[in-house]
C-alpha cells in the first residue's frame, strides 16, 4: 500500500508543471500602433465601440500551430489590424482567453497526430479615440 | 467495509456544503511595502506606467486521493512563479489587472469521496489511489513604473 501511495505521489509531483504565454506590446508614444491595456485611461477620449476577435484553429502534431492562435498571432494579427478598422487610437480594459496544453497533452496530440489538437485566442475590449495628445498610462 | 464508507461518504456529504473555496497569499499592499521586487495586484497601478505587454499563465497538477496537491495547480504558484518571473524577463517590474480562475476546483465533499475511494481501492488491492487533474489559469498586465513604486 505504501508503495502505492508513494508511486501516486511521486507520479504526481512529475506531472506537475506551467505553461507560459506572453506577448510584448509598444509602449504608447513611441510607435504608431494603437495602445492597448487592460485598464482604464484618464485622457478625455471617445468611445467608438467594443471588439472581440477570436482566431480559431489547430495544433498540428500537438506543436504546428500553423494559423496562429496564441497570444502573440491574436494580438498583432486580429486585435490591432480590428482597432485600426474600427478608427481607434487603441483599446482598453482588453481581456484575453488563449488554449494552453501542458507539455504531456501535446506529446499525446503527437502521438496521435490524426486527432489535431483544437486551439482557440479570444481577445475582448473597448476602442477609444483620445481627443488630446497621447501621453503615458495614468492609474 | 462498504457499509462503512457508505456512512462515512453521507456523513460527510451532510457536514459539507457542495462549494468549494481556493484561496491564494496577499499580493501588494498600496503603497507598497517597499519599492523593491515585483508589484502584482488585481487592481490598478498606484502611479504612472507603461504597459509592456500581456502574459497568460496555466499552472498543471494533481489532487491525489482529494487531498493532496503536488505540481502547480494553485493561485499563489503561477502568480508569484511563472507569472512574475515572466514579467521581470519582460523587462517589468509589475504586473496589474490580474485575472485568475481555478477551472476545476474540489468541493469537501468531492475531496472526501476521492480519500474514500482511495481508501476503498488501495484495501481491495484493485485500483490505485484517486487523482484528479487540476488547473489554474492566471493572466497579467506587464507594466514598468515611471518612477519608484508608491
Amino acid at each position: 500500500m505504501t508503495r502505492v501511495l508513494l508511486a501516486g505521489v511521486v507520479a504526481a509531483a512529475l506531472c506537475g508543471c506551467t505553461v507560459v504565454n506572453s506577448v510584448s506590446v509598444p509602449a504608447r508614444g513611441t510607435s504608431a500602433e494603437p495602445f492597448v491595456t487592460a485598464g482604464d485611461i484618464t485622457e478625455p477620449h471617445e468611445v467608438l465601440g467594443l471588439v472581440q476577435v477570436t482566431r480559431t484553429g489547430v495544433l498540428l502534431f500537438g506543436n504546428l500551430d500553423v494559423i496562429g492562435t496564441d497570444l502573440e498571432a491574436g494580438f498583432k494579427q486580429a486585435l490591432l489590424p480590428a482597432i485600426k478598422e474600427a478608427g481607434g487610437d487603441g483599446a482598453v480594459r482588453v481581456r484575453y482567453q488563449m488554449t494552453q496544453y501542458t507539455p504531456a497533452a501535446r506529446v499525446l496530440g503527437a502521438i496521435f497526430f490524426i486527432f489535431p489538437l483544437p486551439s482557440t485566442v479570444t481577445f475582448t475590449g473597448q476602442v477609444v479615440k483620445l481627443k488630446g495628445p497621447a501621453v503615458a498610462a495614468a492609474p | 467495509m462498504k457499509r462503512a464508507l457508505t456512512v462515512f461518504s453521507a456523513l460527510a456529504l451532510s457536514l459539507s456544503g457542495c462549494s468549494a473555496v481556493t484561496r491564494g497569499g496577499a499580493l501588494s499592499s498600496v503603497p507598497a511595502a517597499s519599492d523593491r521586487g515585483m508589484f502584482l495586484s488585481t487592481s490598478g497601478a498606484p502611479g504612472r506606467y507603461t504597459t509592456l505587454g500581456f502574459v497568460q499563465v496555466r499552472g498543471y497538477g494533481v489532487q491525489v486521493a482529494g487531498y493532496q496537491e503536488a505540481g502547480h495547480a494553485t493561485l499563489d504558484g503561477p502568480i508569484r512563479g511563472a507569472l512574475a518571473a515572466e514579467a521581470s524577463r519582460m523587462g517589468g517590474n509589475g504586473v496589474i489587472h490580474i485575472e485568475f480562475l481555478d477551472e476545476n476546483p474540489t468541493t469537501d465533499f468531492e475531496r472526501a469521496q476521492a480519500a474514500a475511494q482511495s481508501i476503498q481501492n488501495l484495501a481491495s488491492g484493485q485500483r490505485g489511489v484517486e487523482a484528479k487533474d487540476r488547473y489554474v489559469t492566471v493572466t497579467g498586465e506587464v507594466i514598468r513604473f515611471e518612477g519608484a513604486v508608491q
